[in-house]
């Protein structure tokens, strides 16, 4: 195209403008909104007396509940990652390079399903699932000759565990594609020169399929960091996190500038991160 | 050395199944649980339906299915239509800044919904939209944009462009030239796209709880106040219908998508 | 049916240049034929006379009018594409019949036209078939049925035959220019095979590099190319080079090559001749009047059906000679010979 037409320039906006000005009012105003609520005392529309200031990001390094949180909520982030990445490659890659044909693709969308359904729903059914007197107690009961009784509910443990159930098809997902990307003729000349399997795994199909592996734990590391709803149901007093530091903000004690200042600082974290990342990231284009 | 292969590939399978389990056990815990009469979850099992029928009677919670159930329709109608054209126009022109358009997708899906969530709220009520059903609906279409916008230009790669040129040179409107010719091809990524877009705005948690109007909240946002104040079992009814719904549409959407790409 | 004309056409991709001030006339009613090696431009050229480029300088008139700045749609041109390029979802009679239908063409006018085109085309009764259920010969013909049937001013063809297989590019050749002749439409095609842009073409445009080299009937073009490219691009061809020396040119071995006759005494330091002008015989020692002698080593002699090929070693290049099966007996079947051909047969190059 040595040059875009006039009219066709006129064209490419017409389609892209609704999708776009949607996600401007949607998405890109409100954070604008909310980064300049962050420096304010107070939201201006229930008091007439407010100006800017740093005081919300002070308030962050003033009190040192704030960064533990912080830390709190990326550790937490941290291990549901690693859990996620440990139980779903090994997973991904049985399903790309053992499983074929029928049952391949049979078996991907039953893992893929879950993923797709009510997070909150989800997490209520591990709720059920870990509480005392439920269905792990029945179990060992039935198994075990002496009486137990575990109660896992209200815990970090159970946090982390119905974190990692809602997020593993994320990093399944993204393994999966990488793997199944990789030409399986590359694995067969490897063969051919006589690599054993464990030099094939570590040499060729990790490092090809780590862009896969990388996006997954991303998209796992990044809404952990920010959730509340799993460690409120799930963990009660020990789910305490940074996430529901913010929700409270919005939702119990209403000063919105200083949950929109906690975001940001989150939203930075984040985004550190992603930078961190995208080296890595961008070999999956 | 095959000895080795079975040996490796059963313990593959075994693996997975695995996996399964910890992915399905909950969930079939919770759909058992919601036929059995027993309200604390007690064994023996006993079947009963009145859970559904207790259901049926709640109002709050039936209400709070229809609105769910609208909003998110409406999510579907105005994403795929949005997001399908955005597909168009992305795929069928080259032009500076594409790059950077690109990428500004990425922002509803990159970032955590805690904080988008709470930024619509703060941006909504600044600017007088406030809570309620129409601001959901205006967060849910943001969040349901980027993956209609994937899901159909996935479809568009398989697109033979020439067809487009030769529907051109015979005279064809840029408008016929899509209607006749790029639609057609098309439609089974649109169809997915939108059933994604349906899935998305139907099991969304975060954004509607910060959006909705405390009287008039979706479905998900009900069940989570419901479970903070205490088990109540039609939650269990309620939360297996919903699995059920979420799995049947995305049943549904694989017909016309391959999720594990176009191999 | 118009007259189709470019002037001056430059066209850059980048920092590329694509078309570098192309001006060609394209005569009404005749099949022409655009030659060139891969990222010639030939392809580019074809598009900006349809419309799906705009040049970035020049002119393109259909008809007298200046279109270059139309865009594909309006431009009233018909074109059948490389790869075909039939709607998938439609069947070959609704295929044909689109670019009517966008015309708002009455229903009953519409059935009647796209099943004359069937039968122009000899594909009458499939109007009813999906183009994945027909052969490669016969869903050419679909798209040619497509590209003519609303009555264009011009039509453009993008290397017509190169999907097919020999046997079927030979009767596809023979059909194209049945068609052309019989609806009479200006028509221009894009094929990097000489052979076929030879046997198709009323006229032919060979273009290097985004220019244009050559143009005209592809008799004069075969026997008079201006330059080494063309000479060598159309049809085989053996050269000679050396200084002009009064009633010839004299090659590096002292051979004297005289000019044709007539010509008057042209000075250009290079001659071209045809495999086929050429003959090869035992070694003589003085060339018959009229003819150009050189002397040679008999090197190889290729057999390939109807004809022979004889290469011969002359200095430190080979030639090609073109050699009837019924004159092999004549040649020795090795060692030094003479080749010979009739002094007009010379063509004379520039470079």
């Amino acid at each position: 195209m040595a040059q875009l037409a006039r009219h066709d320039g006129a064209r490419a906006g017409l389609l892209l403008a609704p999708a776009y000005l949607w996600l401007t009012v949607a998405v890109f105003l409100p954070l604008s909104a909310m980064l300049f609520f962050s420096f304010l005392s107070a939201a201006p529309f229930t008091s007439s007396d407010w100006h800017v200031t740093f005081a919300n990001y002070t308030e962050f390094f003033r009190r040192s509940i704030y960064a533990d949180l912080l830390g709190r909520s990326l550790m937490l982030a941290a291990i549901v990652t690693l859990l996620c990445v440990l139980i779903g490659y090994p997973c991904a890659y049985i399903l790309a390079r053992q499983v074929k044909g029928r049952a391949r693709e049979a078996l991907f969308l039953l893992i893929i399903l879950p993923f797709w359904s009510n997070s909150l729903v989800r997490i209520f059914s591990w709720a059920i699932v870990l509480r005392g007197n439920g269905m792990i107690d029945h179990t060992l009961e039935a198994v075990l000759p002496f009486d137990v009784s575990v109660n896992l509910m209200f815990s970090f443990t159970a946090v982390v565990i119905g974190l990692v159930h809602s997020y593993l098809p994320y990093v399944i997902l993204t393994s999966y594609l990488a793997l199944q990307a990789i030409d399986e003729s590359i694995i067969e000349a490897a063969r051919s020169l006589g690599a054993p399997f464990r030099v094939i795994l570590l040499r060729l199909v990790l490092p090809l399929s780590l862009p896969g592996l990388a996006a997954g734990a991303v998209l796992i590391f990044v809404p952990v960091a920010g959730s509340f709803m799993e460690p409120r149901i799930l963990g009660g007093k020990h789910g305490t996190l940074y996430g529901t530091l913010i929700e409270d903000q919005f939702v119990a004690v209403f000063n919105w500038p200083l949950g929109a200042a906690l975001s940001f600082i989150l939203l930075g974290v984040v985004l550190v991160i992603l930078a961190l990342a995208s080296p890595v990231l961008r070999k999956a284009r | 050395m095959k000895q080795r292969n079975t040996a490796r590939l059963l313990t593959g399978r075994i693996y997975v199944g695995l996996v399964l389990f910890f992915l399905y056990a909950p969930i079939l815990v919770m759909a058992l649980m919601s036929f059995n009469a027993s309200e604390f979850y007690a064994f023996p099992l006993s079947f009963t339906l009145g859970w559904y029928a207790k259901l049926a009677n709640n109002a709050e919670i039936v209400s709070s299915a229809w609105r769910s159930l609208w909003i998110a329709i409406a999510t579907t109608i105005i994403a795929a239509s949005l997001g399908t054209a955005a597909s168009l126009a992305l795929f069928r022109y080259e032009f500076p800044g594409k790059r950077i358009l690109q990428a500004l997708l990425f922002p509803p899906i990159a970032i955590p919904w805690l904080i988008v969530g709470t930024a619509m709220l703060i941006f909504f009520f600044w600017v007088g939209i406030g809570r309620g059903t129409p601001a959901v609906i205006l967060g849910h279409v943001a969040l349901a944009l980027p993956y209609v916008i994937v899901v159909v230009s996935a479809r568009l790669q398989t697109f033979d462009r020439q067809l487009e040129e030769a529907a051109r040179s015979l005279g064809a409107s840029q408008w016929e030239v899509t209607r006749y010719v790029t639609l057609p091809w098309i439609a089974s990524g649109v169809v997915a796209g939108a059933l994604f877009a349906f899935a998305v705005s139907f099991d969304q948690f975060v954004v509607s709880y910060f959006l909705a109007e405390p009287g008039d909240a979706t479905l998900p946002v009900i069940i989570y106040t419901a479970i903070r104040k205490g088990f109540t079992p039609e939650i269990n009814a309620i939360s297996t219908i919903i699995i059920v719904i979420s799995m049947a549409v995305m049943l549904g959407a694989s017909r016309f998508f391959k999720f594990g790409g176009e191999r | 049916m118009a007259e189709v004309q470019v002037n001056g056409l430059t066209l850059d991709y980048g920092t590329s240049r694509a078309l570098d001030g192309v001006s060609l006339v394209f005569p009404n009613g005749q099949l022409f034929g655009l030659l060139g090696p891969s990222g010639s431009g030939k392809t580019t050229l074809l598009r900006c006379i349809a419309g799906f480029v705009f040049p970035d300088a020049g002119t393109v008139m259909i008809g007298g009018e200046p279109v270059e700045r139309v865009p594909v749609e309006k431009r009233e041109i018909g074109m059948m594409f490389q790869s075909y390029a039939l709607f998938p979802n439609m069947s070959v009679a609704d295929n044909i019949g689109f670019g009517l239908k966008v015309r708002r063409v009455e229903a009953g006018d519409l059935k009647r036209r796209v099943s004359e085109a069937l039968d122009l085309v000899q594909l009458a009764g499939l109007g009813g078939r999906k183009p994945h259920e027909l052969s490669g010969g016969q869903r050419q013909r679909v798209a040619l049925a497509r590209a003519i049937v609303t009555r264009p001013r011009v039509l453009l063809l993008d290397e017509p035959l190169s999907a097919l297989d020999k046997a079927l590019r030979v009767e596809m050749q023979v059909e194209l220019k049945r068609i052309q002749r019989e609806v009479g439409i200006t028509t221009i095609f894009v094929t990097h095979d000489q052979e076929e842009a030879l046997t198709l073409s009323d006229q032919i445009g060979i273009l290097r590099n985004g220019r244009l080299v050559q143009s005209g009937p592809p008799r004069e073009l075969y026997h008079c190319p201006l330059d080494r490219f063309t000479a060598s691009f159309l049809g085989d061809a053996n050269f000679f080079s050396g200084t002009p020396e009064g009633p010839g040119l004299r090659l590096a071995d002292g051979t004297l090559l005289p000019w044709p006759r007539g010509a008057a005494e042209p000075g250009t330091p290079v001659i071209a001749v045809r495999p086929e002008e050429m003959t090869v015989s035992a070694r003589q020692q003085t060339a018959d009047p009229g003819r150009c002698l050189i002397h040679g080593e008999l090197r190889n002699v290729i057999f390939s059906g109807p004809t022979a090929v004889c290469v011969v070693a002359h200095g430190d290049q080979l030639c090609k000679i073109l050699v009837k099966n019924s004159e092999l007996g004549g040649i020795p079947a090795a060692g030094p010979v003479s080749v010979s051909w009739p002094a007009e047969r010379s063509m004379l190059i520039n470079q």
